[in-house]
C-alpha cells in the first residue's frame, strides 16, 4: 500500500510556521501550545506564573458554585489595584498643598486619568466585598477545618490588611470626604482604652489629620501594607497547596 | 424483584483518585481567565459611567454633618451611638476578630467540610439565625433611638408616662431613673491611677471614680446584649435540637455576625442623617459648616 503523501502546507500553515516556529519566539516560549495531558501538566508545573497551581485538581473544584472564584478574584483585584495604583502614583504627590490639585489634574487633564482613578476606586471597594464574600464561602463550606486551621487565621489577617489598605487610601484625595472620614475613623481608633490616644497620635503623626497623617497614610498605602499583604498572601496561597488543595468532603 | 435476583458484584472497583481529577491546564486556567476578564470588563464599564467621588478640598474648619467613616467602618460608627466609644470602636471588633480567628481551634471536627452547608441542620440554622439577627438588630436600633416608644405612642396611643420613660432607650435608664447621688461617682480606688499623661485629647486618664448608671448604660448592658443574645440564640437552637455540634453553633454565630454587620453597615450608610439621627434614606442630606450656620 502506498504511503499517503503529507498534505501540502497551506498559506495559513506557512504564516503560522513563520510566526511561532522562529528562533526568537522559541527563545521565549520553549514549547508550543501544550496539547497533550503530559505537556499540560508540565506547563503548569514549570511556568513561573502557573506553578502555584497543582497540575491536577479534583473535578468538583472546577465547579463555579464551589468557590465562585472569590479568593482568586480578591487576588486579581489586588493585582489590578497595583497596576492602576502605580499609574496614579506618577501624578500624585502626597503633600497637603498638592494632593487635591493632583487628583483634579488626574481627572481633568491626564489621558485616561479619570478612568484609572475610577478603576482604582471601584476595584478597592470590590476587593473589600470580595474578600468578605470569600471569608463567607470558606466558612459555609467548612473549609477552615483541619488541616486548614492556620490558613483561616492568615485569612483573617488578610481581611484586616484589606480594610487597612482601603482605609489608608481613603485619605489620599484630600477632599472633604477623605478628611472627615479619616477624622472619624481615627477617632474610633483613639477611643481605645489606655492606648487609644497614643495610637491615634502615632497613626496621624499629630493630634489632627494633617500633612504628617497624609504622608504616613500614603507610605503605608503604597508600600508598607501592600508588602505585608503580599507576604501573607504568599503564605496563604502556599498553605492551600501544603494543606492539600481545596477542602473536599471526607 | 429482578434486582434481588441479579446480584451486583460484591467488590466494585473503587474509582481511582486520578479518575476524579481534571487537569489545571486547561480546565482551571480557563475559569480563572474568564472570571478575571469578566471583572476587568465589568469594572471598566462601571468606571466609564460612574466617576469616583471628589468633593471640595479638605477643610478642617468646615465639618460636614453628618461626618462618616468609610462605609465598611460605618458598622462601628453605628455601634458607637449605642455604647461606650472604646467598646464599640476597639474592644468589640478586636474581640470579634480574635474569636473569628479562633474558629478552627474551637470546631476541630473535620466533618462537614468541602461542601456548602454540609451538616444536617446547616440550612435551617443559617436561615433562622439570619432572620433572628436581622429582626433583632433592627428592633434594638429602633428601640435605642426611641422609635419604638414613638411608634407605640403615634400608632397605638400607648404611652408609659413618666414612670416608664426610662424604658424609652438605653440612655434614658441613666437619665430617667432616680439614681442616688453617690452612685454617680463611686470611688473604688483610694488613689489616682494615671495610666497615660494627657497627650491625647481626652485629658488625663483616671480610673478611680465610677459613674455607675453611665457604666451600666454604656458598658454593662451592651456587653450583656452582645454576649447574651447570641448565646441565647445558640442555646435556643440547641434546645430545639437543631444545633448538635460545635460546627452548628458556629454556623449560628457566624451567620448572626454577617447579618448584624450588614444591618449596621446599612443603617450607618443609608439611615443616618444630620446629627446621626435615624432617618429614611431619601431624607438623608449632608450639610457643611458649623452647626446652625451651615452654608447652603
Amino acid at each position: 500500500m502506498a504511503v499517503e503523501a503529507p498534505p501540502k502546507p497551506t498559506l495559513a500553515d506557512k504564516i503560522y510556521d513563520k510566526l511561532f516556529h522562529n528562533y526568537v519566539w522559541k527563545s521565549i516560549f520553549r514549547t508550543g501550545y501544550p496539547n497533550t495531558p503530559r505537556n499540560q501538566m508540565l506547563i503548569v508545573a514549570t511556568n513561573v506564573f502557573l506553578h502555584l497551581h497543582p497540575t491536577r485538581i479534583h473535578r468538583t473544584h472546577v465547579k463555579i458554585t464551589h468557590t465562585y472564584c472569590l479568593g482568586g478574584l480578591s487576588f486579581f483585584m489586588f493585582l489590578g489595584l497595583t497596576v492602576t495604583g502605580i499609574l496614579l502614583m506618577f501624578y500624585y504627590v502626597p503633600s497637603v498643598e498638592r494632593a487635591y490639585l493632583d487628583i483634579q489634574n488626574i481627572t481633568t487633564t491626564v489621558q485616561f486619568g479619570q478612568l484609572m482613578r475610577n478603576m482604582h476606586r471601584w476595584m478597592a471597594h470590590a476587593m473589600v466585598i470580595l474578600v468578605f464574600l470569600h471569608m463567607m464561602r470558606v466558612f459555609y463550606t467548612g473549609a477552615y477545618k483541619p488541616p486548614r486551621e492556620f490558613n483561616w487565621v492568615v485569612g483573617v489577617i488578610l481581611l484586616v490588611l484589606t480594610f487597612l489598605l482601603s482605609f489608608t487610601g481613603y485619605l489620599l484625595p484630600w477632599d472633604q470626604l477623605a478628611f472627615w472620614a479619616i477624622t472619624v475613623g481615627s477617632e474610633i481608633a483613639g477611643s481605645a482604652p489606655v492606648l487609644g490616644p497614643k495610637t491615634r497620635f502615632w497613626m496621624l503623626g499629630g493630634f489632627e489629620v494633617g500633612p504628617n497623617a497624609l504622608i504616613r497614610f500614603y507610605t503605608l498605602h503604597v508600600i508598607g501594607l501592600p508588602l505585608l499583604a503580599a507576604i501573607f498572601m504568599a503564605v496563604h496561597f502556599w498553605r492551600i497547596r501544603r494543606d492539600g488543595g481545596l477542602a473536599r468532603p471526607l | 424483584m429482578a434486582t434481588a435476583v441479579v446480584a451486583r458484584p460484591v467488590a466494585r472497583p473503587q474509582p481511582r483518585a486520578r479518575d476524579e481529577e481534571v487537569l489545571v491546564w486547561p480546565d482551571l486556567i480557563f475559569i480563572e481567565f474568564i472570571s478575571a476578564l469578566v471583572f476587568t470588563v465589568g469594572l471598566l464599564i462601571l468606571s466609564t459611567f460612574m466617576n469616583a467621588p471628589l468633593l471640595d478640598q479638605a477643610n478642617p474648619d468646615v465639618t460636614p454633618n453628618p461626618s462618616k467613616a468609610p462605609w465598611y467602618l460605618l458598622n462601628l460608627q453605628e455601634l458607637l451611638l449605642h455604647m461606650n466609644a472604646a467598646m464599640a470602636g476597639i474592644i468589640v471588633p478586636t474581640v470579634w476578630l480574635i474569636l473569628l480567628a479562633a474558629f478552627p481551634y474551637f470546631d476541630r471536627d473535620n466533618e462537614g467540610q468541602g461542601a456548602w452547608f454540609a451538616t444536617e441542620n446547616a440550612w435551617r440554622i443559617t436561615i433562622a439565625s439570619g432572620i433572628v439577627a436581622f429582626v433583632g438588630t433592627w428592633v434594638l436600633i429602633l428601640w435605642d433611638t426611641g422609635k419604638v416608644a414613638y411608634f407605640l405612642h403615634a400608632w397605638f396611643g400607648l404611652s408609659g408616662g413618666d414612670t416608664l420613660r426610662f424604658l424609652e432607650n438605653v440612655r434614658s435608664m441613666q437619665s430617667q431613673l432616680p439614681w442616688p447621688e453617690w452612685s454617680r461617682s463611686i470611688t473604688y480606688l483610694p488613689f489616682e491611677l494615671r495610666i497615660l499623661d494627657g497627650t491625647g485629647r481626652g485629658g488625663p486618664t483616671t480610673f478611680q471614680h465610677l459613674d455607675l448608671p453611665a457604666w451600666l448604660v454604656e458598658q454593662a448592658i451592651p456587653i450583656v446584649a452582645l454576649v447574651g443574645l447570641p448565646s441565647l440564640l445558640i442555646y435556643t437552637l440547641w434546645r430545639m435540637g437543631w444545633v448538635v455540634s460545635r460546627r452548628d453553633a458556629l454556623l449560628a454565630l457566624f451567620t448572626g455576625f454577617v447579618v448584624v454587620f450588614g444591618v449596621l453597615t446599612l443603617v450607618g450608610t443609608a439611615f443616618r442623617g444630620q446629627g446621626q439621627e435615624l432617618v429614611l434614606p431619601w431624607q438623608l442630606k449632608v450639610s457643611e459648616g458649623i452647626p446652625g450656620q451651615e452654608a447652603h
